[in-house]
């Protein structure tokens, strides 16, 4: 069963995410083949780029704080996804469903204090090849106003 | 360090989904979808067990550009489709190619394939602060 076209345009959030150092820190040691902890277990994997964990030689480096490893916005600008994915009235069958592609523009650093607001809308749903495709696109601001990062997010869904 | 970067530049990176590595990142970004952390669900999907996140296969994508450039602030934009999964055991090679240079930012492409070499990204493209 197709997705109802009639939901291009629908709107999801804001939804509000405090960007934290050790979350930070976490992501770029999981994405890096490490374990996510560092309270818990010993330090980065080696070799990780210090700029993404070292606070004191990311304050002598060209951003002067430790900041986001370039895909961290997959931790939160995900929510109107997610929504839309979920929202009762598309029916999207999740049992069907993969990620089918990803894009983000990336128009600033992430830092730990930032606060980010994320809000998406659907901005395409059509058929193809007995698939369905389900495309949101989110912005995310920071705190102060700043728009920092634009994500296209499209699921795939074999009908059914 | 400047790095050289001219049209026709390229640069590789390799990765190895671990046995842990969708666990690790299911911590790290929040994706605990059990297709990727229970070999049960991965079977049922006839996938024969768990499979990695598409979105680390696409941080390695953009790891390909901040090792090479030593500077994880540089991306602008990142795409990809995910063409295949990729499962414990497999080796990933990215493969890069500069295509362009305007406006302070180049332009790449990148091959990514497993160790049997079979495309796991379609598409996959950056455009990079110099």
């Amino acid at each position: 069963m197709a997705i109802d076209p009639k939901y291009v345009g629908r709107t999801y959030g804001p939804y509000k995410y405090e960007v934290g150092l050790e979350k930070l820190r976490e992501f770029a040691y999981s994405v890096a083949g490490g374990a996510p902890s560092t309270g818990f277990t010993g330090g980065p994997p080696p070799g990780l780029n210090p700029l993404l964990w070292d606070e004191e030689a990311a304050k002598k480096g060209p951003y002067g704080t430790v900041i986001a490893f370039p895909t961290f916005p997959v931790t939160f600008a995900i929510k109107p996804f997610g929504a839309a994915i979920g929202d009762k009235d598309l029916g999207v069958n999740v049992l069907m469903l993969v990620h089918g592609e990803q894009e983000f523009e990336l128009f600033d650093v992430i830092r730990p204090g930032d606060v980010m607001t994320t809000t998406g809308k659907i901005s395409k749903i059509y058929g193809k090849g007995g698939m369905d495709f389900l495309v949101v696109e989110t912005e995310s601001k920071n705190q102060t106003g700043k728009l920092v990062v634009k994500g296209v997010w499209t699921a795939v869904i074999r009908q059914k | 360090m400047a790095k050289d970067i001219q049209v026709g530049t390229t640069f590789k990176h390799e990765r190895t989904c671990t046995k842990y590595q969708p666990i690790y990142y299911a911590g790290g970004s929040g994706d605990f979808n059990p297709i990727h952390i229970d070999d049960e669900v991965g079977r049922k999907a006839g996938l024969g067990g768990v499979i990695l996140q598409g979105l680390c296969t696409f941080a390695w994508l953009a790891e390909t550009v901040t090792e090479f450039q030593q500077d994880p602030g540089k991306i602008r934009k990142i795409r990809a489709r995910f063409s295949r999964p990729v499962v414990i055991g497999d080796t990933l090679t990215y493969e890069a190619k500069v295509t362009g240079i305007e406006g302070g930012k180049f332009h790449a492409e990148v091959v990514a394939k497993n160790q049997k070499g079979e495309e796991v990204l379609k598409g996959a493209a950056l455009e990079v602060s110099l």
